[in-house]
């Protein structure tokens, strides 16, 4: 078995973590470029080779149709929940696209799992050559507000990079857990992450028992489709505004500039949190410079809404503790939108006290995750956490309306059970539609699977079928049903309403590794066109010397006619070819080579005489 | 109908070594984790007597010990088997745990447990003594839809939803106080026949579950009132 890892799989940066067995404390995995932050953005080159990381954020600015960056916003979404999204973020959705989205990257198209995957192989590899050993599992972290399909189709990126998902963990329960170990500290803590595309609230009890420390999640709450790229869009929007009134220029048909000025624009986000004003400036695709002077207050303004729409969560989640802001005794920041400063304000003004940031919030989570990790793999453990499920689970009954099973913040694994029968006379089967969410009608809820229960035909009322959903430790809905009447266990079938199934999982690992073959082909031929190259050349310098002349001019048709093939090959893409031709090209010209050979050997010999003379 | 001596267990052998096994989560010979028992009630998970005003301090030190010993988190190296009792008992800890906690869910487990609880239905009716005071609301209900369709002034109808939500605030905690007066008497019925090794209290227990359970329809129906009555000052 390889190695154990914690990975925080973020909308704008991914993180890989581990514990030190020296020190016992968490530790991030630095890659080629001596960051710890892995761009969560994946390129596809012209060959269909695929990228992950810093190389593939350079391509965002140079080949945006091939690359893809915030994947995450659509990880087990449909079609139908992404328009507004896809008029914010330029992702090319592919029209096959249906319960599973299907983004194209120049020629390929790929599911946001699979693109997910590429990240994860990368920072698998940092791992990797960091241990000088195979890394096999992860805990990997999820929002704290992802539903199912979200999280299962995390799970099934996890599953495509080759990594087993030994558990998936709520972020901020993961940055309480970096943090708890960091401060050994006790009580009720809120945990405020505003991250790259996602929110979240969770508010924690730390509890000392005799065994070890308890992190118990007493709610959680957020919105996952809300973070700092909602910041960026808003910076975007009133540049371009500004660019098509004073410039006349619209960047609509200009992918290249717009990136170069989202990047501008994040640049001079980051560096208003620690001063009062920067300047952006763009040169325009039609020449002009588009220069302005961007003020904090001006700032402020300008994402004021944002914040606020993160108070509703924090209320809600304070209200499911049963808590008040003084019962709080420590609020810990995670993400890097908290490095803004008003959003430090505004948490500090709701808790009544200043917020904690001592931990790096973009390291934190991943730290968080590595501490499970080792929870996980330690068979003797010193601490528990204890998370809850984000969203109620509900099913569908008569005139669509939803009853709840599990309610939201239960403590997870969590379960209901319920009796079905049928309503008719030789009814064949029960068919039950599973949700998630707060609303009473199906409708407005999240649907998470549709099952069907089968029964043999008879009177109505007869079968008696019990079916227990089970929430697990992961926060993914597992269902099983039992017949009562003969206490066996009873098949159903499963249609997840979004997320791949088993078989697309199958298929799509199936084609990772013959892509890995295709790659390690790619890689094959350049290696035999190198050789080719090599050998040609050698071939053609002896060619224009004297020995070539002592050739008769059979063997010279022969070495040339050869040689005449091996360029035909390396032409080709077949790598086994040109390795083979390269061979008759060395058999060939053999006994040129042997004549080289003995010439320079004679003009050695003659020239130790001389010296020797 | 009677009233299940809690601490009692069905008796079977180990499915790991065999021995005589009553009750428990693991195997006191070979210390693995034992399934769920079949029918086992949540007072029994926690090696309670179903007694409803118990100590929630208490219950919930047993539920932080049983969680350290029980989450999927000490089978990660266990085979599927073994993990799966494990995630059937720590669902079964955690439910356990979110019901009993909460005293009003807690009464209703306990009536649904022994079967003695009967919903009112999907329209229930109106308690008698709140006959007037419902048919008042609704008056003011549709009052305030139409004000409000019309573009009229709502401030004075709000004034009056407001206070019926604050007279139906106060129905829900005197309904809550008659449910813990009958909790009270519950236990006591249970400390005596516990007292006297007897079944005695049978009747009375039975008679007192019936009380509880036309409570908790009073309170659900209250419950209901107070809801609209927020979602409606909600709207504006």
């Amino acid at each position: 078995m390889g190695r154990i890892v914690g990975i925080d799989l973020g909308t704008t940066y991914s993180l890989i973590a581990y514990v030190d067995p020296e020190t016992g404390k968490p530790r991030c995995i630095t890659g080629p470029y001596g960051d710890t932050l892995c761009p969560s953005v994946v390129s596809v080159d012209a060959d269909g080779a695929v990228m992950a990381g810093e190389a593939a954020q350079r391509r965002l600015l140079t080949q945006p149709e091939r690359s893809v960056y915030s994947v995450k916003r659509l990880m087990g979404r449909g079609t139908d929940d992404i328009q507004e999204e896809l008029k914010l973020f330029p992702f090319r959705i592919d029209a096959s696209s249906g319960n599973v989205i299907r983004v194209k990257l120049g020629e390929r198209v790929l599911s946001p799992p699979e693109i997910s995957a590429f990240i994860l192989r990368e920072l698998k590899s940092w791992a990797e050559n960091f241990f000088g050993e195979p890394v096999d599992r992860a805990v990997i972290t999820v929002p704290a507000h992802f539903n199912d399909a979200q999280r299962q189709a995390t799970k099934d990126a996890g599953r495509l990079a080759g990594l087993e998902v030994a558990r998936l963990v709520n972020e901020p329960t993961a940055a309480a857990l970096a943090y708890g170990l960091h401060k050994q500290q006790r009580g009720r803590v809120a945990v405020y992450d505003l991250g790259g595309g996602t929110f979240d609230i969770s508010v924690l009890k730390l509890i000392s028992t005799s065994e070890g420390n308890i992190y118990q999640v007493l709610s959680t709450n957020g919105d996952t489709h809300l973070g700092g790229d909602d910041i960026d869009n808003a910076l975007l929007a009133l540049a371009r505004g500004e660019i098509r009134s004073h410039h006349g220029v619209s960047l609509d048909n200009a992918p290249e500039a717009l990136q170069d000025l989202r990047k501008a624009l994040i640049a001079a986000k980051h560096e208003l949190s620690s001063s009062d004003s920067t300047t952006v400036k763009l040169t325009l695709p039609e020449g002009g410079v588009y220069q302005r002077e961007s003020l904090r207050t001006e700032f402020d303004e300008l994402i004021r809404p944002i914040i606020a729409r993160t108070m509703g969560p924090v209320k809600m989640a304070m209200k499911d503790a049963k808590l008040a802001p003084p019962d709080i005794e420590e609020v810990v920041l995670v993400g890097g939108s908290t490095r803004i400063p008003q959003v430090r304000q505004a948490v500090a003004e709701y808790f009544g006290r200043a917020p904690h940031c001592e931990l790096d919030p973009d390291e934190v989570v991943a730290l968080g995750a590595a501490v499970q990790a080792n929870i996980l793999e330690s068979g003797v453990k010193s601490m528990l956490l204890l998370d809850v499920t984000p969203l109620s689970l509900g099913i569908e009954t008569m005139g669509g309306v939803v009853a709840k099973i599990i309610p939201r913040n239960s403590t997870i694994p969590a379960s209901a059970q319920e009796m079905f029968t049928t309503g008719v006379e030789n009814q064949t089967a029960i068919d039950l539609h599973v949700l998630q969410g707060e609303r009473e009608l199906a409708s407005d809820c999240r649907s998470l699977s549709r099952f069907q229960l089968r029964v043999s035909p008879g009177p109505a009322g007869l079968a008696r079928i019990e079916v227990k959903f089970l929430i697990d430790a992961n926060g993914i809905l597992q269902v099983t049903a039992r017949d009562q009447r003969t206490g066996g266990e009873h098949s159903i079938e499963v249609q997840p309403s979004y997320g791949l199934g088993d078989a697309e999982i199958e298929r799509m690992l199936e084609e990772s590794i013959e892509f890995a073959e295709q790659d390690f082909a790619q890689r094959q031929l350049i290696e035999a066109r190198n050789e080719a190259e090599t050998v040609l050349h050698a071939t053609e310098r002896t060619f224009q010397g004297e020995e070539a002349g002592e050739l008769d001019a059979a063997e010279r048709g022969h070495i040339h006619s050869i040689a005449t093939q091996l360029r035909a090959a390396i032409a080709g893409t077949d790598y086994k070819l040109v390795r083979a031709r390269t061979d008759e090209l060395n058999q060939a010209t053999q006994h040129l080579a042997e004549l080289v050979m003995n010439h320079a050997v004679q003009a050695a010999v003659q020239g130790k005489r001389v010296e020797e003379a | 109908m009677s009233v299940k001596p809690q601490t009692a267990q069905v008796s079977a052998p180990c499915w790991s070594c065999q021995a005589e096994v009553h009750g428990g989560h693991f195997c006191p010979s070979c210390g693995r984790i034992l399934p769920l028992a079949e029918g086992a009630s949540y007072f029994a998970f926690f090696e309670l007597p179903s007694r409803l005003l118990l100590d929630e301090s208490a219950l919930e030190q047993k539920f932080l010990q049983l969680s350290w010993k029980l989450h999927p988190d000490n089978f990660v190296r266990a085979d599927e088997f073994e993990r799966g009792l494990s995630l059937d008992r720590a669902s079964q800890l955690n439910d356990a745990y979110r019901t009993l906690c909460e005293p009003i869910t807690r009464v209703e487990y306990l009536l649904a447990h022994e079967g003695a609880r009967k919903t009112g239905g999907a329209k229930q009716q109106a308690p008698p003594e709140l006959l007037e005071e419902v048919f008042e609301l609704n008056e003011s209900l549709d009052e305030l839809r139409t004000a409000r369709a019309e573009n009229d002034q709502t401030a004075e109808l709000r004034q009056r939803l407001v206070a019926a939500q604050s007279n139906f605030q106060e129905n829900l905690n005197e309904v809550d106080a008659e449910l813990k007066q009958a909790a009270a008497e519950w236990d006591e019925l249970l400390e005596t026949d516990a007292a006297t090794g007897s079944d005695a209290g049978a009747m009375s227990r039975e008679a007192l579950m019936k009380r509880m359970n036309e409570i908790l329809n009073r309170r659900s129906y209250i419950r209901n009132l107070v809801n609209i009555v927020q979602n409606e000052l909600a709207q504006d």
